[in-house]
């Protein structure tokens, strides 16, 4: 239990990004991309103040920048969503071990940062953030009147248009509401469990953080029960693996495939089947017919 | 509708050539605002890249396996899939070249690409079965399958039943026993590892291209990406189409993945995480999904990943090569950025003229 609240926080928060960037008809692939920059800029700041509450700062903001990016190519641009996202996960892969060689002199690993603190139960303040955004998500898009407007632009945008709401922008600031997001999930992977930056950060979790997406109907509270239960899954395999002595079997690799591919076998016998926002991944043109 | 079909794709080529000239651009003022000499460091590039047959053979090998990687997403494109797998689909072909290439017999080169096709055809005919059957997006799912490709294959297969290592040994000289001397890609220049895989990734880029171009069949792939029910109201099964090119999709990978094992390797390593896949992405969008394109952006890109390990030398690491790649396809990827300037330059050579038309991605 404990294992399952110290990894899910950061799929939540970027699951979480996901649904607030598709429900409003942004695609964002970009999400692994997103937390591998959140996740260095907010080892970085830690380390460079000393703090790691500015390091979770500068990793929400370093998202929000780079999720920038993909608003400008896809909304401004009319890009090509999943290649946007695609093409923001290409220069994070890059940019990101460049940046840390040439700061921390080292393409492997970032020095220790100032890592949050935990309380008596062990748990940093992203495992109660992982349950209470969550919940206050789902009552700010079904219950406010901004909720309304993101689900209209995402089901159909000439529609909300017609009503004053302003597409475009809207959906600028939901897609850099998803960057904050995803890159507070990966300031926790660095400042929140390891307490440094590992370059092969985040290993896929955007990318698990976007089957989540799927997984709970792009709804705030299946994407982040989809969330728990991959880590709930993962924490499993990791008990099996070790109670089985699957590394002296060398059967680890069994262990570890198994989230993916029973995620896949769900998605494909069409368990909880459901349908994307109408408009998800339609560029929308102010002038068009 | 056949006329756009049949259009040759000439937007896309300045589009393209536009977006890895500014990438170059901001990978060089990148550069300088660090602190380090550009000049040097492009000479460092392009000495790794181009000087005398040791680097052109790096660049040749490089290239042959981003050019196989970049059709097999161009080969997806055309039925309006995106394939993220070309990773998953690469590990499986390697894995199928390892171990028939185990296999001394005078066929034992033909047998391993064969196997290597066929490995991967099976991991990308997948997520064309779900999409068509079950509705399953082939993003989600060939993302799913990469993961388990690698996990499978690096913490199973490789670990332990094909493992050639007894005991405890060290994950970096693990691996697969080595295959036989006869399933080695041959090695065509002395002092240069040059060796078959690059002419026949160049024979295969042709062959796509007929395939794609000249051919009742490539002319339906097209059909069905460019809209699926006007294909099928007009006689195409979508369904097939679409299945067919994936499968083609995840031989391409497949052989690249053999390229790399029966050319350099000669076993499948313990640690084998190459992101040839994943740049197969880039290779493709910025060829603009077509197949001479795409074997023109593997030959630069190649050449930029063979340069960049020259670029240490000049303190640079070189992770920049993914750099460049990835500025290429954020700026390809959006090719209105361009048409401001674009406006300009037609409005400053003919001031009458009429509105310049909006250049695509294709697909």
């Amino acid at each position: 239990m404990n294992e399952i609240l110290d990894f899910a926080p950061s799929l939540v928060l970027a699951a979480l990004g996901g649904v607030l960037s598709e429900r409003a008809g942004v695609v964002n692939i970009g999400l692994e991309g997103m937390m591998r920059f959140g996740a260095f800029a907010a080892a970085a700041g830690a380390i460079y103040s000393g703090s790691p509450w500015f390091g979770l700062l500068c990793g929400a903001v370093a998202g929000a920048a780079s999720a920038a990016v993909h608003a400008l190519l896809s909304l401004r641009f009319r890009a090509d969503q999943v290649v946007s996202g695609v093409a923001l996960n290409l220069v994070a892969l890059g940019l990101v071990t460049y940046l840390l060689q040439s700061v921390f002199g080292s393409a492997g690993v970032s020095p220790p940062s100032p890592a949050l603190p935990r309380d008596r139960f062990g748990h940093t303040a992203m495992a109660y953030t992982a349950l209470i955004v969550p919940i206050l998500f789902h009552l700010w898009l079904s219950r406010t009147a901004t909720g309304l407007r993101v689900r209209a632009v995402g089901e159909h945008p000439r529609a909300a248009a017609t009503l004053g709401v302003r597409v475009l922008s809207l959906r600028a600031w939901c897609v850099l509401g998803s960057g904050v997001l995803s890159g507070l999930g990966g300031a926790t992977l660095s400042v929140g469990i390891l307490g440094q930056f590992d370059s092969r950060m985040p290993a896929g979790q955007g990318f698990m953080a976007l089957a989540a997406v799927v997984f709970g109907k792009w709804t705030p509270l299946g994407a982040a029960g989809a969330a728990f239960f991959f880590a709930a899954a993962d924490a499993l395999q990791r008990q099996l693996s070790f109670s089985l002595h699957a590394a002296d079997l060398r059967l680890e690799g069994v262990f570890l495939a198994l989230p993916y591919a029973l995620t896949l076998l769900v998605l494909a016998l069409g368990i909880g089947r459901t349908r994307a926002p109408a408009a998800d991944g339609v560029p929308y043109e102010p002038e068009g017919r | 509708m056949l006329d756009r079909l049949f259009k040759p794709a000439r937007d896309p080529l300045w589009s393209a050539l536009a977006a890895v000239l500014a990438a170059l651009i901001v990978s060089f003022v990148a550069i300088a605002s660090s602190g380090r000499d550009p000049f040097a460091g492009f000479g460092n590039l392009a000495s790794g890249a181009l000087a005398g047959p040791g680097p052109l053979g790096e660049t040749a090998i490089k290239s042959a396996v981003l050019i196989l990687t970049g059709l097999s997403v161009a080969v997806a494109f055309t039925v309006g899939l995106f394939n993220i797998g070309a990773e998953g689909q690469l590990i499986w072909g390697g894995l199928a070249a390892a171990v028939v290439g185990r296999f001394d017999n005078p066929l034992a080169l033909p047998l391993s690409l064969a196997a290597a096709a066929i490995g991967g055809g099976i991991w990308g005919l997948i997520p064309g079965l779900l999409k068509v059957r079950r509705g399953v997006h082939e993003v989600i799912s060939t993302i799913l399958l990469n993961w388990v490709a690698i996990h499978l294959v690096h913490g199973w297969l490789v670990a332990g039943p094909l493992s050639a290592a007894t005991g405890s040994a060290s994950i970096s000289v693990a691996g697969t026993a080595p295959i036989a001397r006869a399933a080695w890609l041959p090695r065509l220049i002395p002092g240069s590892r040059l060796d078959l895989g690059f002419p026949i990734a160049l024979a295969i880029a042709a062959a796509v291209w007929f395939l794609l171009t000249r051919t009742r069949r490539g002319f339906e792939w097209r059909a069905v990406g460019a809209g699926s029910e006007a294909a099928y109201a007009s006689g195409i099964p979508s369904g097939r189409r679409v299945c067919e090119a994936m499968a083609l999709s995840g031989a391409l990978a497949g052989v690249a993945g053999a390229f790399l094992i029966l050319g350099t390797e000669h076993k499948y390593p313990g640690v084998f995480r190459t992101g040839y896949g994943f740049d197969g992405i880039a290779v493709a969008l910025v060829g603009g999904g077509t197949a001479a394109g795409t074997a023109i952006a593997g030959l630069f890109f190649g050449a930029v990943r063979a340069g960049a390990t020259r670029l240490q030398l000049s303190g640079i690491h070189p992770s920049f090569a993914e750099l460049i790649q990835g500025i290429a396809v954020l700026l390809v990827a959006a090719p209105r950025i361009f048409l401001p300037l674009w406006k300009r330059l037609r409005s400053s050579s003919e001031p009458a003229a009429s509105a310049p038309p909006i250049p695509t991605v294709q697909p």
